[in-house]
């Protein structure tokens, strides 16, 4: 998701002048000389700046590189990840099982939605069904047991209901 | 100040405070431990659970836990070289040195004795430090509050590890993300396009929970899993703690100074007062030779400093709504939830809570040593939880956290839109920490800065009038202006040097 500053710095520009403008279009408050348009033109035009000297290189020089600490003897090296052209979209799937979440926890339960979750999860992180598949039958209920029953948040019960 | 003192420690001595900070220690320490989860993330998974709790109790919770989890960093580092949280990045090589010369028992007891050291400090800063500046504090007015905010902000942007720019450009998302809903000088829905879930605008805490835990889940599924730990079986942590204080008690007491101050500087938080702090100790050691190769003095400097900055941190918080670093900036929402807003008058009005908060941080640091002795014993089981077993357990809490927050889905769309938001700006270059505070501090630098400007009638010379005030806006301008002028003066030196060889 490594970007080019130019990129990011034009994304800058566009979203700061967007706020700038949303700001402008308010509609002030009578008889005062500053309203709810104020700030977000400052920071509009601040964040187009910053963006505009993003994409010029200023400040680049800052930058520190990362340090990868290598490995030493003792450790065993962990296999490196195979690096396809998708590869990158997996970082996506957190977030799309968040939104999964918010869609389908109301039908299905908060039981089978975070029972799914939790598998899909754990096996994208190299988890063998061995570990995976008890883990994704427990964990939902031991969440379910602290956040729904000790804490009452009122978590939808949908197909399954807990037995508490 | 005996009966505030007393007031105190009956607000403490509740089973309910007890048992909540016993727990999110453990807690802290647990998730501390584990590479990748960060004390900040401990802290944002805790707050739902805050909900539930009373103010103190709760207070207690984020004490506790974000002084544990601080300490346990240490542990993976000094085992796998994998440091626990970034604030132990600094010295985890020399902490894995020391294990591999068979002195891993002395790293890890120097880890929890000089960080209780280092957090008890911390408090004595707190204490000592806040009461006179919210005196101070109390003769603010509008103008000084928008230019030490603006300060905070700033100050935000320069210890960041990447380019100041970057950094501003951050802090201006985090303020923007702050103007989205209709809290504002005209009560108008701002920025809302018509959705009604945003006319409250966007909770601060489900926007750290997504940038801190989410966008670390994240990153894992990109990475190759850390090694596991080799067993091995401890002998005594605490032997030989007494020595090192009395032979390093110089070492310690900077250590804790660098780290209170750099606490108080609002955004530069545990890891940096880590890594100045271990700077230090080489810069100025006896024996800098000896650094690397498994030499416990940087240990105890920077593990000293750590710590101390988790509670001076705190000052600014407490005092002015400014975090000092982002643990402060999640606590600080829990203080605003709970009724103990922020300011000067927190000191005069509420003065027993703030007795109970410095009491807690003292227990919560003395708590650290047994039950982190404890912990280094069980570390070899507990660091043996495989990642994908650990990174879908902190997903679940994300979304069922997230809704509590609420009680509406809108909570997990937020966190999951600031998971993919914190992990492309970290991927780029973009500290999310600035933008953190941008979202933390916006609603107040605005109400500052709108009142300020209704009062002065729209001019912007009373915002220089007033001495603090023209001394607190030289410092922040500077503050802003300061990478265009170093790029500038960066752009002229080649310059001038090309020019003076030529002739």
């Amino acid at each position: 998701m490594r970007l080019p500053d130019s990129v990011t710095g034009s994304f800058l520009v566009v979203l700061g002048a967007a706020a700038a403008y949303g700001g402008y279009i308010l509609p002030p408050v009578p008889g005062q000389p500053v309203g709810p348009n104020v700030f977000p033109l400052v920071i509009g035009t601040g964040l187009a700046l910053c963006g505009l000297a993003i994409v010029f290189g200023i400040g680049h020089s800052f930058e520190e590189e990362e340090e990868l600490i290598p490995l030493e003897d003792g450790q065993t090296a962990a296999i490196p990840p195979p690096q396809g052209k998708l590869y990158g979209l997996r970082a996506l799937l957190p977030p799309g099982l968040l939104l999964f979440y918010v869609v389908a926890a109301d039908r299905l339960g908060f039981i089978i939605t975070a029972a799914l979750m939790v598998y899909v999860t754990s096996t994208a992180l190299g988890a063998k069904w061995k570990l995976a598949l008890p883990l994704a039958a427990l964990s939902p209920f031991a969440i379910h047991l602290i956040f729904g029953k000790l804490l009452r948040v009122p978590l939808p019960a949908g197909l399954l209901p807990t037995p508490w | 100040m005996l009966k505030t003192l007393i007031e105190a420690f009956a607000l403490i001595s509740t089973w309910e405070v007890i048992i909540a900070m016993v727990a999110a220690s453990v807690y802290g320490l647990v998730i501390g431990s584990l590479p990748g989860l960060s004390a900040t993330m401990a802290t944002a998974l805790l707050v739902p659970v805050t909900f539930y709790l009373s103010p103190i109790a709760a207070i207690a919770t984020i004490v506790a836990a974000s002084s544990m989890a601080i300490f346990s960093g240490d542990i993976p580092g000094a085992l796998l070289r994998i440091p626990g949280t970034p604030a132990s990045a600094a010295y985890a090589d020399e902490a894995y040195a020391m294990t591999r010369k068979g002195q891993a028992e002395l790293a890890l007891g120097a880890g929890v004795w000089f960080s209780a050291v280092g957090g008890i400090a911390g408090v004595l800063s707190l204490m000592i430090l806040a009461p006179p500046l919210a005196e101070i504090a109390l003769s603010f007015s509008t103008f000084e509050y928008f230019w030490l905010a603006l300060l905070g902000l700033m100050c935000a942007t320069l210890v960041a590890r990447s380019s100041p720019v970057k950094a501003i450009a951050g802090m201006f998302l985090g303020l923007l993300v702050s103007c989205v809903g209709i809290e504002n000088p005209g009560g108008v829905p701002r920025f809302t396009f018509g959705l009604t879930d945003l006319f409250g605008g966007i909770e601060p805490i489900p926007a750290l929970v997504g940038v801190f835990a989410v966008a670390q889940v994240m990153r894992a599924m990109l990475t190759p899993e850390p090694p596991p730990l080799p067993r091995r079986k401890f002998g005594s942590i605490m032997a030989g703690q007494w020595k090192l204080t009395k032979k390093y008690h110089w070492q310690m007491t900077r250590g804790n100074i660098v780290g209170i101050i750099i606490g108080v500087l609002p955004g530069a938080g545990a890891d940096m007062a880590a890594w100045v702090s271990y700077a230090m100790s080489k810069r100025f050691s006896k024996e800098p030779e000896k650094f690397g190769t498994g030499h416990v003095e940087g240990l105890v400097e920077a593990g000293a400093s750590n710590n101390a900055s988790i509670a001076s941190g705190w000052v600014p918080s407490l005092l002015f709504g400014i975090p000092g670093d982002t643990i402060a900036a999640i606590a600080i929402g829990v203080l605003y939830m709970k009724g103990l807003n922020p300011g000067p008058t927190l000191f005069t009005e509420k003065a027993s809570s703030m007795y109970a908060i410095y009491l807690m941080f003292i227990i919560a640091n003395i708590l650290m040593i047994p039950l982190g002795i404890a912990m280094i014993r069980i570390a070899a089981y507990i660091l043996l939880a495989p990642r994908s077993a650990i990174m879908p357990i902190i997903m679940l809490c994300c979304a069922v956290g997230s809704f509590a927050i609420g009680n509406n889905m809108f909570g997990v769309v937020t966190v999951a839109a600031f998971g993919v938001i914190g992990y492309v700006m970290e991927a780029n270059g973009y500290p999310v920490a600035a933008m953190v505070l941008g979202i933390v501090m916006g609603t107040m630098v605005e109400q500052a800065f709108v009142t300020s400007l209704i009062k002065s009638d729209g001019s912007i010379l009373p915002f220089f009038e007033r001495p603090v005030a023209a001394i607190l806006a030289a410092m922040a301008i500077g503050a802003l202006l300061w990478p265009v002028m170093v790029w500038v003066w960066r752009k002229l030196k080649p310059a001038q040097t090309a020019a003076a060889t030529g002739r």
